[in-house]
């Protein structure tokens, strides 16, 4: 064992580790429950410094041969995974007052780091469950409504399944190749083979289970809208960039071939589609993010059929528009006095009297998840139809733009609502907390200078 | 370098105009105003002086900026004024602060708002016109969306909502169709040099089969119809006129509709030549389709603002056939009637703008024998109006006529061997003529003319600031009738050069 190996290349998880046992022996000592957002904010903040470094130097290492390993391509993701978190747990504080919430995300963000560098099946689905694990707790944690435990059952027995098929998937790969390496994988693309075949199936379903693609997505309404917002807001983009990024690792630079190219382009086009379009429907404010970001899931499924640089620009530079602005919203979105009036849609209308600026940011996200120009959501989904086009699936791309096109009208809905509908009677008025402020800034500084400067971030993909 | 910046100036202006509005604590409404006319102004001096220094004789791009945006795609931030758009950018500074200043009484309810949004729909059609790149194009001709959908949908009339989502719907899928086009065009010239590039003039030599031209050409030519609009696709620009607030029918009419022809001259024809030259008839007849079928809706109309609108779709319909006459002297008109159709429309739509303010109604029964209580409002309305028709002296009839001209010398002697349809085509457009000035006249005698009726009288004729901004479209419009040399001289290189690109042949040659 090469311990200063394990030290410096797994510095970003170690500096989690140390934070959750922090806030849990702060939690037994003190009972002061406040210090474990403080703790939170500061170690979230360490790791993701800390893989940035690994990223800057270039910082290459394997502390678990074929099992773990740490280079410039996993350490981007991870920071930028980090980074995202931080502005989450910003909105959270006032919320959640109790220290096991904080605990509960750290290790849920130690599993997608695990992922994130997993060389090995093992791995992987190690980091997979640690991800998600802490979720279901968190979604029923708050428990602001009669609904949570509902949502939260229906997340854990979907989770279960999901975990079932992926490791029957698993077993399906090692019987075939003989290996655990996450290469079998690969391998498999290439093959023929019908064992391989229903190995990569039911990984991929398991994928898919996971990030919400229709026709397995039927938990992630009930689960955002039981949930509190932070909550949702983790879900919506640490969660699904989790899986996303394991999808990537999994399917590696490998060009994909016939069988598997209808399995990666036709479901995600129906998620576009059906999630746009459902999204019209909703009076929950989560439910339509639900299913936008069901929607967004095909676009980030749908990367994978281009060629391997792009897939992982593509996908890398997805996650951070839609992260940023995802998380803006619930940034944004004015408390209210209950968690259920909140939520309503009809709360944001006449915003821009209210709070303007608040209308605004919101705006803006929406233009950007809407994927409308100049915002970093439009160079996001011409990187994902570039690829997809370039890899000669022409008909798949445009089916892919007009669904995303479906998506237009919600968005600009709630927009109509905020500025062109005359105000709720009783709507809570009141400014912003300071944390929620600084998790918009957050949010929207990069983000601007993502619009401003998208080819900074294309170059370092 | 110094002569660039300035229009950098003129581009980047109303963003700083938006963000110090938008950042600013509130202010008064005066203070607003004053400001956004202030910079507006700043706008106008600068895009003179551009436009004074443009030198015609020199081919390709002037005033050029071309900074690497995203490095990896060749996608750069590249902008110039060149024979097609510098009209169109001095059209575009010349509205503004006349929107601006029109807007003064009209908007009451969030100013700040309302001109942080021009600001940006200034911007954004400013860098349409200029961007020489066509990802930056894309980006700006989308962006355009978003203020509109705000001008209409927070200060527009009864059905605002309904109005603006469907102008946003309607023109975002042909946009969408567009860039799958441009990621295919950018693509597959990537397959030839490889690497990628979006500038106009590379995209320009990429050669193309004819299959492939066409389809792309269709996705082009999809979005840029709709913002023209052309008929049978026009059916959200009445809804969207009527219920705009007076700024935004005259920033639609102005400037927002040019943005479909000259993305029609600047890049669906020339890119895909072989397919525009196959297409030639079917855009021969929609043009004349769109004259005539303009012109007849807008006989029916009993709303001022809804003659005007439908009139917009006939006049556009000209400047089409002159870009499809591949004419020289009918490209030419085509921009001058583009400039023209904007100041005309404009203060056509300013006109009744002011009319709206003071009686609160369009319905054109409401209203008679203007000319007795309003006799100012009454003269400028007759000469917009004989503008409108194209009478001699002003700009309408010299871009009209130069059209005609155009599409008979393409169909005299015959450029489609035996082809008798440029004849037919070109004798329909010159009934549209007689029927412009059949509905723009009758509109007239209704309004100004005949028994005194107006819903509350009494009422103020013009204010100084509504004869101020009247005076200026007026002028303009003489000024482009009676010497249309100036702007013609500007324009005649890039017009011979649109020609000649149309009619070379871009299909790759076969292999020996």
């Amino acid at each position: 064992m090469n311990w200063s190996l394990i030290l410096t290349s797994m510095l970003p998880e170690h500096l989690l580790l140390v934070g959750m046992l922090a806030i849990l022996g702060l939690e037994i000592k003190s009972g002061r429950s406040r210090d474990g957002f403080g703790f939170a904010v500061l170690f979230v903040a360490a790791a993701a410094v800390a893989a940035l470094w690994l990223y800057a130097t270039g910082f290459t290492g394997a502390p678990f041969l074929h099992h773990f390993s740490v280079g410039p391509a996993t350490s981007l993701p991870k920071a930028v995974l980090l980074a995202l978190a931080l502005p989450v747990l910003l909105i959270s504080r006032d919320d959640f007052a109790e220290t096991p919430y904080y605990t509960l995300v750290l290790a849920s963000l130690y599993g997608a780091c695990l992922v994130i560098s997993s060389d090995s099946f093992p791995t992987l689905f190690l980091g997979i469950e640690i991800m998600s694990l802490p979720v279901y707790a968190l979604v029923v944690l708050g428990m602001l409504r009669a609904q949570s435990a509902e949502a939260a059952l229906k997340y854990l027995v979907l989770g279960g399944a999901a975990t079932a098929t992926l490791l029957l998937g698993i077993s399906f790969l090692y019987g075939w190749s003989g290996s655990l390496q996450l290469a079998a994988f690969s391998w498999a693309l290439g093959s023929n083979d019908p064992l391989a075949m229903a190995g990569i199936a039911l990984i991929t379903a398991a994928l898919f289970l996971k990030a919400a693609i229709v026709p397995f997505h039927a938990w992630a309404p009930d689960a955002y809208e039981g949930a509190s917002a932070p909550v949702t807001a983790y879900m919506a983009t640490i969660i699904k960039a989790g899986v996303l990024l394991a999808a990537l690792r999994l399917f590696g630079t490998t060009p994909v071939l016939a069988p598997v190219v209808g399995l990666l382009a036709i479901l995600p086009l129906i998620s576009m589609a059906w999630g746009n379009l459902a999204a019209i429907r909703q009076a929950s404010v989560r439910r339509m993010i639900a299913y936008s970001s069901i929607a967004h899931a095909g676009y980030l499924f749908y990367a994978l059929l281009g060629d391997g640089r792009g897939r992982w620009e593509a996908i890398v530079f997805y996650l951070v528009a839609y992260g940023l602005m995802n998380v803006l919203v619930f940034a944004a979105l004015p408390r209210g006095a209950d968690d259920e009036r909140q939520d309503r849609l009809d709360t944001l209308k006449g915003l821009y009297r209210r709070r303007p600026f608040a209308a605004i940011m919101i705006s803006i996200a929406m233009l950007s998840l809407a994927g409308l120009p100049p915002l970093p959501g439009f160079v996001a989904k011409f990187l994902v139809f570039k690829n997809v086009l370039a890899a000669g699936y022409t008909g798949y791309a445009v089916a892919g733009l007009v669904a995303s096109y479906l998506g237009l009208y919600f968005y600009l809905r709630v927009i109509q609502y905020m500025f062109m509908a005359e105000e709720e009677p009783g709507a809570a008025r009141g400014s912003p907390r300071r944390y929620v402020v600084m998790a918009s800034l957050l949010c929207l500084v990069p983000a601007v200078l993502l619009m401003l400067f998208p080819g900074w971030l294309i170059d370092r993909l | 370098m110094a002569e660039s910046t300035v229009l950098n100036l003129v581009l980047w202006l109303p963003v700083l105009g938006m963000v110090a509005l938008l950042l600013a604590p509130h202010g008064t409404d005066r203070a607003i105003r004053g400001f956004a006319l202030a910079l507006m102004l700043l706008q106008l001096v600068l895009a003179a002086w551009l436009y004074r220094r443009f030198d015609g004789a020199v081919a390709g791009l002037q005033f050029e900026t071309r900074l690497p945006w995203i490095r990896d795609w060749g996608v750069h931030y590249h902008i110039g004024l060149d024979g097609l758009n510098v009209l169109l950018v001095a059209l575009t500074a010349f509205l503004g602060p006349l929107v601006v200043a029109g807007s003064f009484t009209a908007i009451r309810k969030q100013v700040k708002l309302f001109y942080a949004m021009v600001f940006f729909i200034q911007f954004a059609m400013m860098g349409t016109f200029v961007a020489q790149d066509l990802f930056l194009f894309y980006v700006f001709w989308e962006a355009m969306l978003i203020p509109m959908f705000l001008i209409i949908g927070i200060w527009g009339g009864e059905r605002r909502i309904y109005a603006t989502l469907k102008f946003v719907l309607y023109t975002a899928f042909g946009s969408i169709l567009m860039l799958a086009a441009v990621i295919y065009l950018v693509w597959s010239q990537s397959q030839v040099t490889g690497s990628m590039s979006f500038a106009f003039a590379d995209l320009g030599r990429h050669p193309l089969p004819l299959g492939a031209q066409s389809w792309l050409l269709a996705a082009f030519a999809l979005s840029f119809a709709i913002k023209v609009p052309m008929v049978p696709l026009h059916t959200w620009l009445p809804d969207a006129h009527v219920e705009a607030p007076t700024a935004g029918s005259v920033i639609l009419a102005g400037v927002l509709l040019k943005m479909g022809t000259y993305g029609f001259m600047k890049l669906g024809f020339p890119l895909f030549p072989d397919a525009t030259r196959a297409f030639l008839p079917a855009l021969m007849i929609l043009s004349v389709v769109s004259i005539l079928y303009g012109a007849c809706l807008a006989l029916v109309q009993t709303d001022i603002k809804k003659i005007i609108a439908y009139s917009s779709i006939s006049h556009l319909g000209y400047v089409m056939l002159g870009l499809v006459s591949l004419d020289l002297v009918g490209i030419q008109g085509a921009i001058i009637q583009m400039v023209s159709h904007g100041l005309v429309a404009g203060g056509l739509f300013t006109m009744v703008g002011m009319i709206y303010e003071r009686c609160h109604t369009r319905e054109l029964a409401n209203y008679g024998g203007l000319a007795k209580l309003l006799p100012v409002y009454s003269v400028f309305f007759m000469i917009l109006t004989l503008a409108s028709i194209g009478l001699p002296t002003t700009s309408g009839f010299t871009g009209e006529f130069m059209v005609l001209l155009g599409a008979f010398n393409a169909a005299w002697p015959p450029h489609l061997a035996g082809d008798s349809l440029p004849l037919v085509v070109a004798v329909s457009a010159v009934a549209g003529v007689v029927l412009g000035a059949l509905y723009m006249l009758w509109l007239a005698q209704r309004l100004l003319f005949g028994e005194v009726k107006a819903p509350h009288q009494p009422f103020t004729d013009l204010v100084a600031r509504e004869k101020a901004i009247l005076l200026a479209f007026v002028v303009a419009i003489f000024a482009l009738g009676l010497f249309p040399q100036g702007p013609l001289a500007k324009t005649e290189l890039a017009a011979r050069d649109y020609q000649q690109r149309v009619l070379a042949s871009r299909v790759p040659e076969a292999a020996p």
